[in-house]
């Protein structure tokens, strides 16, 4: 005999996230006002991010602190109805230190700790996708100590090691209700780590004329020891034991190149074209693994096959004079994201960029920036197979940011 | 087009980023009439559920449902209000087990004790019920208006039976007079009411009683009348006479020319009530227990294995015989028998608890009979065809809907209510949404589904 008839279909469909969206490009003010084109053109200590090989290039040892508001919005519509995400803010900074060991020095040194990935999104508790997300936040930190060598007046190299920290959130409905009608909820929560490198070749062709290639490891970011809480009916709470979970998430690798040239005979104006090839189909599959199982609480295994992208970057630097510069650019970055796995975690779509920014140099050795980007996704009809959950939806987001550095 | 989302960023700058998707499908009555909606059915109509009938489940009923997506539509969507006859509690009303008085408690999920002193989660009755002596007056609203005159265990045989207020407590309810047959109510309300689009979800009774009785019937499909007309309960009805009733009613239904949906009869045999309990349920823990039920048998040269087997039956003239695959076990057959009184293994199941494969073939052949005259009936009168039929085969495999995956598993499927017959909110809204792409289909028109996760399942102490 069947003992147990009962339990409710634990559809852990979610917990996708982690998508293409989850890439940020926030992580030099200067570049990111300039559509996120940064490769070729070592402004600033940033360039540990953008080509560690740029390092070398910075003529003194800079400290550099940046914060941003990340500030987005997505709608959701489908036949039945449409919903909106819930207002939030997400505020990456970025703190990078680093330059020539000796002033005019061929070696440089530097430590850069951002954020390269993460996402957020909140739905309403009740809204009709609850039991695929209610809420989602992943957030990373990369720490990444990095040398570089300039070779020559033409050629520098550089390479960084990666140290990842990370944690992530999720919250959603289950299909199970107590006797007042009240669905329940899981609610898990982990935190994980993981290694990569940074390299990059910088090459001064001229002047006016400046080229720069990296690449960037695939992290994985190992979650161990995650918890996993569900807040069910007391008659079920036997097949819904609270637990702990792990699992592996990508952070994929990134092949980028970039231009950067001087096109008046003022050198006033600085255009920087940027291409970047992200390898996320390293994200085949999202799995969960429960380290308690029941009939009900079974390990996930959600496929995701996301594809690789090529992001285009375009950008602007005009010096108005000694001390003020503006910037401007724009970006089209695809998505990742293929039309049958498009989920409400990360209602990921090709994306739209405009940006803007000045720098303010009030006295010497001492920058003040500021860049504000625009970001609209294209509106994306798409299906979400795994959980049949389809609708059409529509992202924008504004990110102000500001920033200092200081040249020693 | 490019240019509309970048000039859409800028806006964001002033409109503090306020993306909306509105999928403009506006509600539209195509070439229907949804201002006076009609009813006509069972207890799944009725919103009978958890093995009785009481307000809540009136209110998700699927016609309650449709009423309020009709509701939605400017020109000629439906226009309140919806009566339908509620009861005033959720006690549960309807004749009681022991067969006198209306005393039917609804079921929800609670403790079980079993008789090997196991404590597990399952269907119960109500424990704090007393029956609500509003729930036997009868149903008043102005006008007399019902719209929803669903009758919990009415057949299509029984359109022609006077005196049905009298003996179905439901129908006493609500029925406009006590002499009246189905047809005479259906009558009336068609001319109270002036319809202009009707349901129509008849049928599953004339064979779903044969099944429960675990197909003690004739189950030919000839077996004539008894008395008053009435045709035997735990029997198959005789296709002639489901034809003339079925058409008839149809043709009352339609006779103010109102358009409308005949929805056709589930695979009865797909329901938990039959596949909660597998033929080969018989668990055998240890191979000294498989041994001694082999010798126990010897004569019928049975062989025991350790893990599940074949149930034991005993047939209508008391032979033995093992179950074969296939055949179905009600879900009404004793637990604490099965779990410890040996039946099944030592002690043969009584054959009134299992549907054999002849049984089953009848089931499935009256089934396919009567569905044919359902859809020729739609044709005839250019109505809608809903093939409940078939929708209802795929939960077997299960429906995924927002995230949610839906089947029809007892209790953990959250479609099927606590009866394992009807169904739950999220059944019944399930089933609204698949006769609105029916009805949307056949009538060009663009009715708004249901958000089915709106409403609850199965509810858990």
């Amino acid at each position: 005999m069947k003992k147990h008839l009962l339990a409710a279909s634990l559809v852990l469909t979610s917990f996708s996230s982690f998508g293409a969206g989850y890439q940020l490009n926030l992580q030099g003010l200067r570049q990111l006002a300039m559509g996120g084109a940064g490769t070729a053109m070592p402004w600033d200590a940033s360039t540990i991010f953008y080509n560690p090989a740029g390092l070398s290039r910075i003529k003194s040892i800079q400290a550099y602190v940046s914060v941003l508001g990340v500030m987005p919005a997505t709608a959701y519509g489908n036949f039945e109805g449409s919903a909106r995400s819930v207002k939030q803010t997400f505020t990456p900074f970025n703190i990078y230190v680093g330059g020539p060991v000796k002033e005019g020095g061929r070696l440089a040194l530097g430590l850069g700790i951002y954020t390269p990935f993460g996402t957020g999104i909140k739905w309403d508790d009740n809204w009709t996708g609850k039991f695929l997300v209610q809420s989602i936040e992943l957030k990373s930190v990369f720490v990444q100590p990095t040398i570089s060598y300039r070779l020559s007046e033409t050629w520098s190299f550089g390479a960084g090691f990666i140290y990842a920290a990370g944690t992530f959130d999720l919250r959603q409905a289950l299909p199970v209700q107590n006797m007042l009608g009240e669905d329940a909820s899981a609610h898990l929560h982990g935190s994980g780590n993981g290694v990569g490198f940074n390299l990059g070749v910088h090459m001064k062709a001229s002047e006016r004329l400046q080229l720069g290639l990296t690449y960037r490891s695939q992290v994985n970011m190992d979650v161990d020891g995650g918890s996993a809480n569900f807040n069910v009916p007391v008659s079920v709470k036997n097949i819904f034991p609270n637990t702990t979970f792990s699992s592996r998430l990508p952070l994929p690798q990134v092949l980028s190149l970039g231009i950067a040239v001087k096109p008046l005979n003022n050198e006033k104006l600085t255009l920087a074209l940027d291409f970047n090839y992200t390898g996320w189909n390293s994200y085949d599959s999202l799995r969960i693994n429960f380290d308690t199982h029941t009939e009900m609480l079974k390990d996930m295994h959600a496929p995701r096959k996301y594809r690789n992208t090529f992001t285009t970057r375009l950008g602007a630097n005009y010096k108005i004079g000694k001390v003020v510069s503006v910037m401007g650019g724009a970006a089209y970055d695809p998505t990742p994201v293929t039309n049958n796995f498009v989920s409400p975690e990360l209602p990921d779509a090709d994306r739209v960029i405009v940006t803007c920014g000045a720098a303010i140099k009030p006295i010497k050795r001492f920058t003040i920036l500021a860049s504000c980007e625009f970001l609209t996704s294209l509106k994306r009809k798409s299906n979400y197979a795994y959980g049949n959950f389809s609708g059409t939806y529509w992202t924008q987001a504004i990110t102000p940011g500001v920033g200092v550095y200081y040249n020693f | 087009m490019k240019k509309i989302y970048i000039l859409g960023a800028f806006a964001c700058l002033f409109a503090a980023c306020k993306p909306s998707v509105n999928i403009t499908v506006p509600s539209t009555a195509g070439d229907a009439v949804f201002t006076n909606y009609l009813a006509i059915g069972n207890s799944l109509t009725a919103g009978y559920a958890d093995g009785s009938l009481y307000v809540t489940g009136q209110l998700n009923s699927y016609p309650q449902r449709l009423f309020e997506q009709f509701s939605m539509i400017k020109d000629r969507g439906a226009r309140g209000p919806f009566y339908q006859p509620l009861l005033n509690g959720d006690m549960g009303f309807g004749p009681g087990s022991t067969g006198t008085g209306n005393n039917r408690p609804r079921k929800v999920i609670g403790y079980t004790f079993n008789c090997l002193g196991d404590t597990s989660i399952g269907p119960v009755d109500l424990p704090y019920y007393s029956a609500d002596a509003d729930d036997a007056k009868a149903y008043t609203s102005p006008n007399r208006q019902v719209n929803n005159i669903g009758v919990p265990g009415i057949r299509v045989s029984d359109y022609l039976v006077s005196f049905y207020a009298s003996l179905n407590p439901y129908a006493g309810r609500f029925y406009y007079s006590a002499s009246e047959t189905p047809l005479d109510e259906l009558l009336f309300r068609v001319n109270n009411l002036h319809p202009t689009f009707f349901t129509m979800w008849l049928g599953s009774n004339d064979v779903l009683g044969y099944a429960l009785a675990g197909g003690q019937g004739d189950g030919s499909g000839n077996a004539g009348p008894g008395a008053f007309g009435l045709y035997n309960s735990a029997d198959i009805t005789p296709t002639s006479v489901f034809k003339m009733n079925y058409d008839t009613a149809v043709a009352v239904a339609s006779s103010v020319g109102a358009k409308g949906a005949l929805i056709n009869i589930p695979d009865i045999t797909s329901i938990p009530f039959f596949t909660t309990i597998p033929s080969n349920g018989l668990y055998i823990p240890r191979q000294s227990l498989a041994d001694s039920l082999t010798q126990f048998y010897r004569s019928l040269n049975y062989v025991f294995s350790l893990g599940y087997n074949q149930f034991i039956i005993r047939d209508n003239v008391g032979a033995l015989r093992q179950s074969v695959p296939g055949e179905l076990i009600l879900i009404t057959t004793p637990h604490d028998s099965l779990t410890c009184a040996g039946w099944g293994s030592f002690k043969a199941i009584p054959e009134q608890y299992v549907i054999t494969t002849d049984e089953l073939q009848n089931i499935r052949n009256a089934t396919t009979r009567y569905n044919e005259i359902i859809r020729s009936a739609a044709e005839r009168n250019l109505l809608a065809y809903v093939d409940m039929f078939s929708y209802m085969s795929t939960l077997q495999s299960g429906i995924v809907y927002h995230g949610v995956n839906y089947n029809a598993s007892f209790i953990s499927g959250g479609a099927f209510s606590l009866d394992a017959v009807h169904l739950t909110p999220r059944g019944y809204a399930i089933v609204a949404n698949k006769i609105i792409s029916t009805i949307n289909e056949k009538y060009h028109s663009t009715v708004t589904p249901v958000d089915v996760n709106k409403f609850h399942g199965v509810l858990f102490p």
